[in-house]
């Protein structure tokens, strides 16, 4: 239960406005990035309904909406627009948004030292490492674009099974290590795709 | 009522525009009953500081004492200002600041204080000219402003008394006057030929996000070219009495009136004229639209590569609208380019020397009306923020194109044993490098209770508010001891290597990337060997001669490796050294069971070692590169 700041009004629920007398409030401890975008907080989400809220709720608490208020109405303002552009940011990214699913659920595994050894893992990425030398080496762009081409088709397979783990009930006892290491497969897929862009970009230029 | 007001704060010429009561934006008088303010402050030893067309007017005379484009100096520290734009003024080194000694030597400025000179008459005319004193402003900045040079402009808004709303890209700005901004989406460019720069800009709309693509452009290629090419042509020909070597006061007379003769033919096919000079010359100019774009085709021509280059970076081959802006984007032989490059009709409606204002002014009226309910313009940063960690490596914090306002914080580490003070320097751009990005601050985080390396946890924050402008906090999170500071511009770079930043990213990725990994590895290896050393003096007892002879020999072969190029050999060592380690880890760490923590750590596999010393762990934030 939450006070309001100015008219001091009790607050069931913490909303982004004071419903008596509609003055802006600050985050409220209990809002996550899901709650913060009007969402449920799960992996599968409709990404048009993701936009469409972050830019109703963007119109209403950006600072711009809030530059002739008094100080303290800006710098809450300043805060919700800030927490709301990278809860936006977070959960547009699938790896964002199953990684940020697991530290709400008490399972930082991304924590210090905390890796997976992955070793089959290893042995595939040094032979796209080796492919993508190969490319490099005779300056082949069109090869360098399929090599970044089919490491995007790999990331896609990993989204689509990470929500498969997510979809199960008991994702977060059994099914936390898997999609640890499926995020940490995602990594190496994203630095191959980067890689070869850059790569393909050099060798055309 | 207080009315809002834009102002379009140019390297030229700057201007001051309002919104009025039939809801149209509108430019307000400001020099002698003109739209137009010479950007230029006059700085006499006694009396007045004179701004504007007088100023101007000053410069053969009094060149030191009058600044000119003090806008190419904002947010620059002396030592990155280039030789050519150095001119006659006199610097004063000292400092972080860019100082510039007027007033016939009896006193100094800061470019924040000249910009101030020109907001302060903008303010005083918008007064006049409204009956009453302007609310709230917006003032405009190029889209790679970086965070400096924000920060000195806001700053020198607040210096000349005004309530700054918000800055605004200018590209924006001219794509909100023309109305862009209420499509639901679309991409634009916008093509700004000035007096002595060019720059284009891609943008996008989408739902009412506007994000600069890309930004390409060339800061000494102007209408000033024009004008030389045709002065010179004039010259030539129709100089009585003849001068093969005329003097630089009758070469700016001929460059005065070509600029008369060129605005002339706009709407004209051929002109004629016969103008007095100074030291008893006269000029017979005749010139015909064809001759003269016969003169200038070669340097409008240069504004063709840019514009590529702008369409590629942005990854877009054609767009949805072009926008004019500047005073030579009206001849029309710039039209006709610009309708080639682009395929398709420029918009020219509105007044190209006014479009930026107009567009400032209009977003100023609606910050002053407490927003727009049907639009809203999202900014994003324009160039990544980052930290410098150990070996010189960039560890990006916010990313390049995130929407604004943002924050962001990562977890690091200390580096030594017993380490109590932590060096937090902020850095600006996309390179893999601290010293090829722009330093933004450097400061000290203390009191850092002394603990074995690694587990002291630095909690470092950037949060960027809705103009671009960043501040920093640290925080220890096991005392909770917390520094907080507005970054300051310590030094930085020129506008053109800003512009310059992101092509150069992806020009230098290969080599980037490769000596990143380089400088990590090395660091790591330094760590391992340094870590070594130290378990060797403690617990040498644990191992036995033939044992640690194996280790020191792998030993060396890391330090060779070290000195070498190849960051996988600096890798392989490292396991190496590692794996012959290993028992003798093991049997430390049973010795030292509360301890084990301080010394090694297995490393994890992969290309690049998480960054020691100040160590990024917040992986789940994908903020790195790629």
């Amino acid at each position: 239960m939450a006070h309001c700041w100015s008219c001091k009004a009790q607050e069931e629920q913490q909303t982004p406005f004071c419903p008596s007398c509609r003055k802006i409030q600050p985050v409220g401890r209990t809002e996550d990035y899901f709650s913060l975008l009007g969402l449920p907080r799960q992996f599968a989400l409709d990404p048009a309904e993701l936009d469409r809220n972050f830019r109703t709720l963007s119109r209403s608490l950006h600072p711009d909406r809030f530059a002739k208020a008094e100080a303290r109405e800006r710098r809450l303002s300043l805060e919700r627009a800030t927490r709301l552009n990278d809860a936006h940011r977070y959960l547009k990214d699938w790896r964002l948004r199953a990684a940020y699913l697991l530290k709400l659920a008490g399972t930082d595994v991304f924590a210090e030292g905390k890796t997976f050894a992955d070793p089959a893992f290893l042995e595939e990425q040094l032979e796209w490492r080796e492919d993508m030398a190969l490319a490099q080496a005779d300056r082949d762009a069109s090869g360098l674009r399929e090599i970044a081409a089919r490491a995007r088709g790999r990331l896609q397979a990993l989204e689509t099974e990470v929500a498969r783990c997510f979809e199960d009930d008991h994702w977060f006892s059994e099914l936390v290590i898997d999609i640890a290491r499926l995020l940490s497969r995602a990594r190496y897929y994203d630095h191959i795709v980067a890689d070869a862009e850059r790569a393909s970009a050099a060798v055309a230029s | 009522m207080p009315r809002a007001i834009g102002i379009d704060l140019g390297t030229t010429n700057s201007l001051v525009a309002h919104v009025d009561e039939r809801n149209r934006p509108r430019i307000l008088p400001v020099d002698e009953g003109k739209p137009l303010l010479a950007s230029a402050v006059f700085y006499p030893p006694d009396g007045a500081v004179e701004v504007g067309g007088a100023a101007k007017r000053r410069a053969p005379e009094r060149p030191v004492d009058t600044i000119l484009s003090v806008k190419r100096f904002m947010g620059r520290g002396p030592g990155d200002i280039r030789p050519e734009d150095r001119g006659i003024y006199q610097f004063d080194e000292v400092g972080a600041m860019v100082r510039l000694r007027v007033g016939g030597g009896k006193r100094t400025v800061t470019p924040i204080e000249v910009s101030a000179e020109i907001l302060r008459v903008l303010r005083r005319a918008a007064g006049e000219a409204l009956g009453g004193a302007p609310g709230g402003c917006v003032i405009t900045v190029p889209a790679y402003f970086d965070d400096a040079q924000r920060q000195a402009t806001k700053d020198a808004g607040r210096l000349a008394g005004l309530d700054v709303l918000r800055l605004l890209n200018e590209p924006t700005a001219a794509a909100v006057a023309y109305g862009l901004d209420k499509r639901s989406q679309g991409v634009f460019a916008v093509y700004d030929l000035g007096g002595g720069t060019f720059d284009v800009s891609i943008l996008r709309l989408e739902e009412g996000v506007f994000e600069v693509l890309s930004t390409v452009g060339d800061t000494h290629l102007g209408g000033d070219d024009f004008d030389r090419l045709v002065a010179r042509a004039l010259l030539e020909g129709g100089l009585t009495p003849p001068d093969p070597d005329p003097s630089p006061a009758v070469l700016r007379g001929a460059v005065a009136a070509a600029q008369r003769i060129r605005e002339a033919l706009t709407d004209r096919e051929a002109v004629e004229a016969e103008v007095e000079l100074p030291e008893g010359h006269r000029l017979r100019a005749r010139l015909t639209r064809a001759e003269l774009e016969a003169l200038i085709q070669p340097v409008v021509e240069r504004t063709a590569a840019p514009c590529r280059a702008a369409l590629r970076d942005a990854g877009v081959e054609k767009v949805d609208g072009v926008v004019l802006v500047g005073g030579a984007t009206r001849t029309p032989l710039v039209r006709r380019h610009v309708k080639a490059l682009f395929g398709q009709e420029p918009l020219t409606d509105l007044d190209p020397d006014t479009v930026v204002a107009l567009g400032a002014a209009v977003q100023a009226d609606a910050l002053d009306r407490g927003g727009r309910e049907d639009v809203l313009l999202l900014d994003v940063i324009p160039l990544s923020l980052g930290v410098e960690m150990m070996g010189g490596v960039v560890e990006k914090i916010i990313l390049r194109n995130s929407t604004i306002p943002a924050s962001a914080t990562q977890q690091f580490t200390t580096y030594a044993d017993g380490q109590t003070g932590m060096v937090i320097h902020v850095v600006q751009g996309e390179r893999e490098l601290a010293r090829d990005c722009r330093s933004l601050a450097r400061f000290t985080l203390k009191g850092i209770p002394p603990m074995p390396a690694g587990i002291a946890r630095v909690e470092i924050t950037y949060s960027v508010d809705a103009d671009g402008i960043l501040q920093v906090s640290a925080r220890e999170l096991t005392t909770g001891i917390e520094q907080r500071i507005q970054v300051k511009p310590t030094y930085g770079l020129t506008e053109e290597e800003v512009e310059h930043m992101l092509v150069e990213s992806i020009e230098h990725a290969e080599e980037d990337v490769s000596e990143r990994f380089l400088r990590e590895w090395r660091v790591e290896g330094d760590r391992i060997l340094s870590s070594l050393e130290t378990a060797f003096a403690m617990d040498g007892e644990l191992l036995q001669p033939d044992e640690r002879a194996a280790v020191e020999e792998r030993m060396r072969g890391l330090r060779t490796a070290m000195e070498g190029t190849d960051y996988l050999a600096v890798k392989a060592w490292i396991e190496s050294v590692d794996a012959a380690s290993k028992a003798f880890a093991e049997r430390r760490m049973d010795k030292h069971v509360a301890k084990a923590m301080a010394g090694h750590r297995v490393d994890e596999f992969g290309d690049a070692p998480p960054a020691t010393g100040a160590k990024g762990e917040d992986q789940d934030q994908g903020q790195e590169d790629g």
